[in-house]
């Protein structure tokens, strides 16, 4: 590379005892847009918040337009010009759009904001009021919200993590158009990490991988590199398994009729949604999140109760019972949020792994430890969990062993019904692929699956039957075997044919 | 003609206000900034010991007003020690601090328990024998005038400057914050303190003018109900304000009950102001179902690199 | 870049606590000879003579002992009421609702069996602390009314409702200068067991170990671990936590009315503004400082009962009894700061 605007170096970074990033190399030139690739895991995220100055480094030197980095932390780099967009949207939700764009003290459009906030609201094709709470714009409003903040505090180096994943493919489009303009008129020097072949090749000029917490391919020129080679750099070699669809379906499991759901904000997030899931079968749920998902899992699940419709699980009508009743009747959630709704943080692994039937635990009040003990070293053989310390918090695991922990304590009773949501979210490729055996075992064994997850690969992969929900509401059932990546894609943006 | 009666419970109500409110309003800062400061008891008292000690050694209110102003302040640094720089739990912090500013205060101004004070603070307008309510105003003292330029500067400060909003955004969303340079930890720290520097000159106004006199434990959970204020208030200046009135009222009102021909005994009247702060509460956050409009991320330590 | 880094303890010692209370008492014993210094006393001779003051004999050891009860009761109903994550400032109030609750059922009972009599008034006391978080427990888990603030307020009102009480309806007329309640009948007094050490301990020993099963051995205790550590892990899991707050509250309520019943039966044996001389509060320094554990609280409830004797002995030699309450709170204070030590670590970061 010529002359590289940033250059970090032997970059390492551990968390406790997981090496996120170890002897980093990475390199950024000037005005064009720049690719990371990695699965999950990988340490993308580390690495942009190191450059970020969220997360101070081990080891390794930072150089920013030929001068070396003595101090780092979140202003500082600001004040170098680097901004970075998370994954989880950093805008204070009760303040207004204006606020979130001037509250940093490198923003540059103090006096004349009225201005620059058209302007780049005509880029961005914003059409907003900037004294709008930031609470009331949707995921892919807020996320140009992002974007223009990096631009209003006058950040040359724009770090976007995963910029695409609350994206429609059609709003995804549009975010490609803006960042060229940005790159190209502004001279912006942008980096866009995701974990998706197609966007990396479309959006950028030079791509880097990581696997491992390792730089396992710097500078690759994006027009002549090939999918095979990128796949291998950022998979290693893993076999992922085909699954056979030959599975035998057998009678009904779960039914949903005519589910109509009004949250606490008054917004109607579910509305006339029915489905049906047999024994043997694997119902995928495909949509951008908060299309009503969450809503339809906690509903069919007991968590929420004051609903419209009817739940059937096994033939027993469960609608207006709790989660206790869909227990007995061998049900298991696997939530999207794996830490703060199934498993409890600051609670030990121990307790954690007992929340779905410690019950059978008890004699009267007491609650025998050695029982929670057998049954835990029981889960953690079965799955092949590393938990160093059952007594330790259970954020001492690992977000594999995490999950893993979670599908055991939920899988191991063999339930009839399973909802997963999200299942491998966050998780490295064995993990995934260890994740996705163990689904298709329960399938095989006869568990009638709702699987709901934004990862269309793992859908079309799973699933027997696909459905799409958009703002709410079912847009398309459909075979998998008749879907296609294009017409699931549209009707995630609400498009039909 | 106003009955002189009414005139003197408007009197007291404005006082007992005064007092309540400065607390409040330093506590509603450093709520602002996202740090719960369970202490305010116990600074209202340190200022107050330390405010009395220094008039009554130099006779200078001045500098007495000064002093119990920067030692509830130092006092509050311990808080924001232990829960901005070591991130510790902010309610056990301060519920220690409480502790230790009452008996500190009592070892402190044990000496002092039964002195008069020859000086007191005066109203700034000359007026013998008010008779409306206007004059009532008037005859206030200065600290009384300066609760009121507090009140509207720090409204005007957290709305309509950076400077204020950059505070807000803190206690509101620490990561948000944070990314956007913002530095959690000094504006944490300062508004703690300023929080404590407001609950001295809250302290040195009981024993400088509303008691003039030190006794043990006499802030008597003075400091609670400022924190109550401050949730009756919804975190705004003016609504704690105007709870404070409130809250001054009932206090004023108990001792006064009798001459409007309530028959009650005077130790249940005493406690009638915290079983009204209780109900009012619960009315309060009935009405706001819950949402009490509590900034965010209260009461969280904030340490950059949790994931 | 950054020469030093803060980074958190993936795993903390497990006696992390207990160093950080030593380290924390040594901090605050340092305060504490700096503030007698400050008074021209020697802090080495106040010191050794607290100490054989409140250990020194058999009659000594017994009164801190007798001291510790209702620091210890009440901080395990305040250790109790944390496993769900909330706060009961409220021991203070609760304390003497207890009594308040005992001189009430005493006046209007009479039972001839002395020791039923005792088990009846000590578990009215322990009633009486329910009933008196009672207002702060609906309103929490109807309303979300913050606990902090009720539970504290309460305070205030039952110290006003003793006072009410003392000088009128309960007035007792042989009492002048110190108002108080009639003394209760000799017969229901708690026996002592050794020296004057009252069997109000082995009560005390007792609800610890109760505590401590109920904490760490029981359904409900796991089931408070779960809805303390995550709302939404409980709702998840059919755990109701609200119920468990609320019975948590009642029980830990119950727990300081019961120290308030043992403190009129075995010491002031009549209601009075000496039923509690802020136990409640200092109950709370020490369920915080054991990290909520009630075997730490039994023994920790113990050191401050004496440090609490030894610090009433010394103002015989003209030294404030201020100082034994700034030593407890500032042992805290210390045992906040040492955690911190044992919770991150501030790494040097190699040269390149």
């Amino acid at each position: 590379m010529k002359n590289p605007i940033l250059e970090a170096k032997g970059i390492s970074k551990s968390f406790g005892n997981i090496k996120a990033l170890d002897d980093v190399d990475f390199f950024l030139e000037k005005g064009i847009i720049h690719g990371l690739l990695g699965e999950n895991g990988a340490g993308k995220s580390s690495l942009m918040n190191i450059l970020s100055g969220i997360y101070l480094p081990e080891k390794g030197t930072l150089t920013i337009n030929g001068k070396l980095i003595k101090r780092l932390n979140p202003d500082l780099a600001s004040s170098y010009g680097i901004g970075m967009v998370h994954q989880e949207f950093r805008l204070i939700d009760s303040f207004s759009i204006k606020d979130n764009l001037t509250l940093s003290k490198s923003n540059i459009y103090q006096n004349d904001f009225n201005e620059a906030f058209s302007k780049y609201s005509d880029i961005f094709a914003l059409n907003l009021n900037s004294m709008t709470p930031v609470s009331e714009l949707s995921v892919g409003e807020k996320q140009k919200v992002e974007i223009m903040k990096l631009i209003f505090n006058n950040s040359s180096i724009m770090l976007l993590d995963e910029p695409t994943a609350v994206l429609t493919p059609q709003e995804t489009v549009q975010l490609k158009v803006s960042l060229e303009t940005l790159s190209q008129e502004d001279e912006k020097t942008i980096v866009l990490i995701t974990h998706k072949l197609k966007e990396i090749k479309d959006f950028t000029e030079t791509i880097y991988v990581m696997k491992n917490g390792k730089m396992v391919a710097k500078d690759l020129d994006t027009k002549t590199v090939s999918d095979t080679q990128l796949i291998e750099l950022m998979m290693g070699e893993v076999k992922t398994s085909k699954f056979d669809k030959n599975n035998f379906k057998g009678e009904t499991k779960l039914e949903a009729v005519d589910i109509s759901f009004t949250n606490e904000q008054n917004i109607k997030t579910l509305q006339n949604v029915s489905l049906e899931i047999k024994s043997g079968e694997v119902l995928g749920v495909a949509g951008v999140s908060g299309n009503g998902q969450v809503e339809l899992a906690n509903i069919i699940c007991g968590i929420i109760k004051d609903f419209e419709g009817r739940v059937i699980v096994k033939t027993k009508d469960v609608t207006g019972k709790g989660v206790k009743s869909r227990k007995k009747l061998n049900l298991s959630y696997i939530p999207e949020n794996r830490l703060g709704v199934g498993l409890a943080p600051g609670v030990s692994v121990l307790d954690n792994s007992a929340i779905k039937e410690y019950f059978q635990a008890s004699f009267g009040p007491h609650l025998s430890k050695n029982v929670l003990l057998n049954s835990l070293n029981d889960l953690i053989n079965k799955f092949s969990i590393k938990a160093p310390d059952v007594k330790a918090e259970i954020s001492t695991l690992s977000g594999g062993n995490m999950q893993k922990l979670l599908m055991g304590r939920e899988l191991i009773s063999n339930p009839d019904v399973i909802i997963a949501a999200q299942p491998t979210r966050g998780l490295d490729v064995s993990a995934v692929d260890s994740i996705h055996n163990l689904i298709i075992d329960q399938r095989d064994k006869g568990s009638a699956i709702l699987l709901i997850s934004e990862d269309l690969d793992e859908l079309f992969k799973l699933s027997d039957r696909l459905i799409v929900m958009y703002e709410g509401k079912v847009v398309i059932e459909i075979e998998t075997e008749l879907a296609t990546v294009e017409n699931i894609g549209l009707a995630m943006a609400g498009i039909n044919e | 003609m106003i009955d002189i009666q009414f005139l003197g419970l408007i009197n007291a109500t404005l006082q007992a206000a005064t007092l309540l409110f400065i607390a409040a309003l330093g506590e509603l800062i450093a709520e602002k900034s996202g740090v719960l400061n369970l202490g305010v008891e116990g600074m209202i008292s340190i200022g107050a010991v330390s405010g009395f000690i220094t008039a009554i050694n130099t006779e200078n209110l001045f500098l007495s007003i000064l002093v119990g102003i920067v030692s509830a302040s130092l006092f509050s640094s311990i808080h924001a020690f232990v829960t901005v720089v070591l991130k510790q739990d902010q309610t056990v912090s301060g519920l220690i601090l409480t502790i230790l500013g009452l008996s500190l205060s009592s070892l402190i101004g044990k000496k002092y328990v039964g002195k008069k004070l020859n000086t007191k603070l005066e109203g700034v307008f000359d007026i013998e024998n008010p008779s409306n309510i206007i004059e009532i105003i008037l005859g206030q003292n200065i600290i009384f005038y300066i609760a009121i330029i507090l009140m509207i500067v720090t409204a005007f400060v957290l709305k309509r400057t950076m400077f204020g909003r950059r505070i807000e955004a803190v206690g509101e969303d620490l990561k948000s914050a944070d990314s956007m340079g913002l530095k959690i930890g000094k504006t944490q720290f300062i508004a703690t303190c300023v929080g404590g520097a407001f609950a001295g000159l809250s302290g040195v106004y009981l024993t400088l003018s509303y008691v003039p006199y030190w006794t043990d434990g006499m802030t008597s959970g003075r400091g609670w109900i400022a924190l109550a204020l401050v949730i009756f208030g919804g975190w705004k200046p003016y609504r704690t304000a105007f709870g404070a009135l409130l809250f001054g009222f009932l206090e004023a009102l108990g001792p006064r009950l009798q001459t409007y021909g309530f028959e009650m005994s005077p130790y249940i009247v005493k406690i009638t102001p915290y079983v009204i702060t209780i109900l009012v509460l619960i009315v309060l956050t009935i009405i706001k179902n819950g949402n009490t409009g509590a900034p965010k991320n209260i009461g969280i330590p904030f340490f950059r690199e949790n994931r | 870049m950054n020469k030093f880094i803060l980074s958190k303890k993936l795993y903390r010692n497990e006696l992390a606590t207990f160093y950080s209370f030593l380290i924390g008492f040594l901090i605050a014993i340092i305060v504490g000879s700096i503030i007698l210094l400050i008074q021209s006393k020697n802090p080495f001779d106040v010191f050794s003579l607290m100490l054989k003051l409140s250990i020194g004999s058999v009659n000594s050891l017994s009164n801190s002992l007798n001291k510790a009860i209702p620091l210890i009761l009440a901080g395990l109903g305040i250790a109790i009421i944390n496993s769900v994550k909330l706060w009961n400032i409220g021991a203070e109030g609760q304390i003497f609702f207890g009594a308040i609750a005992l001189n009430f059922v005493y006046i209007n009972t009479s039972i001839e069996n002395s020791y039923l009599y005792i088990f009846l008034l000590l578990a009215s006391g322990f009633i009486g602390g329910s009933v008196c978080i009672l207002l702060p427990a609906l309103s929490k888990v109807l309303f979300g009314v913050n606990e902090i603030i009720t539970t504290l307020l309460t305070n205030y009102i039952v110290f006003g409702l003793t006072i009410y009480l003392i000088n009128g309806v309960w007035k007792d007329p042989n009492s002048l200068n110190f108002p108080a309640a009639a003394y209760v009948s000799e017969s229901v007094y708690l026996p002592t067991v050794f020296g004057k050490l009252s069997s109000g301990f082995l009560i005390c020993i007792l609800f610890t170990l109760i505590a401590y099963y109920i904490k760490d051995k029981s359904v409900f205790g796991y089931e408070m671990r779960i809805a303390g550590g995550s709302a939404l892990t409980a709702i998840y899991a059919g755990i109701s936590a609200k119920q468990k707050a609320f019975i948590a509250m009642l029980i830990g309520g119950g727990f300081a009315g019961l120290a308030g019943a043992i403190e009129l039966l075995s010491q002031t044996h009549r209601v009075s503004t000496g039923i509690s001389q802020g136990f409640g509060y200092t109950a709370i320094i020490v369920a915080a400082i054991t990290g909520m554990r009630p075997l730490g609280i039994f023994l920790v409830g113990s050191l401050f009962g004496a440090l609490a004797i030894g610090g009433s002995v010394i103002q015989t030699i003209g030294v404030s009894s201020y100082i034994s309450e700034i030593i407890q709170a500032t042992t805290l204070f210390g045992a906040l700061i040492a955690q911190f030590f044992f919770s991150y670590e501030i790494k040097r970061v190699e040269d390149d």
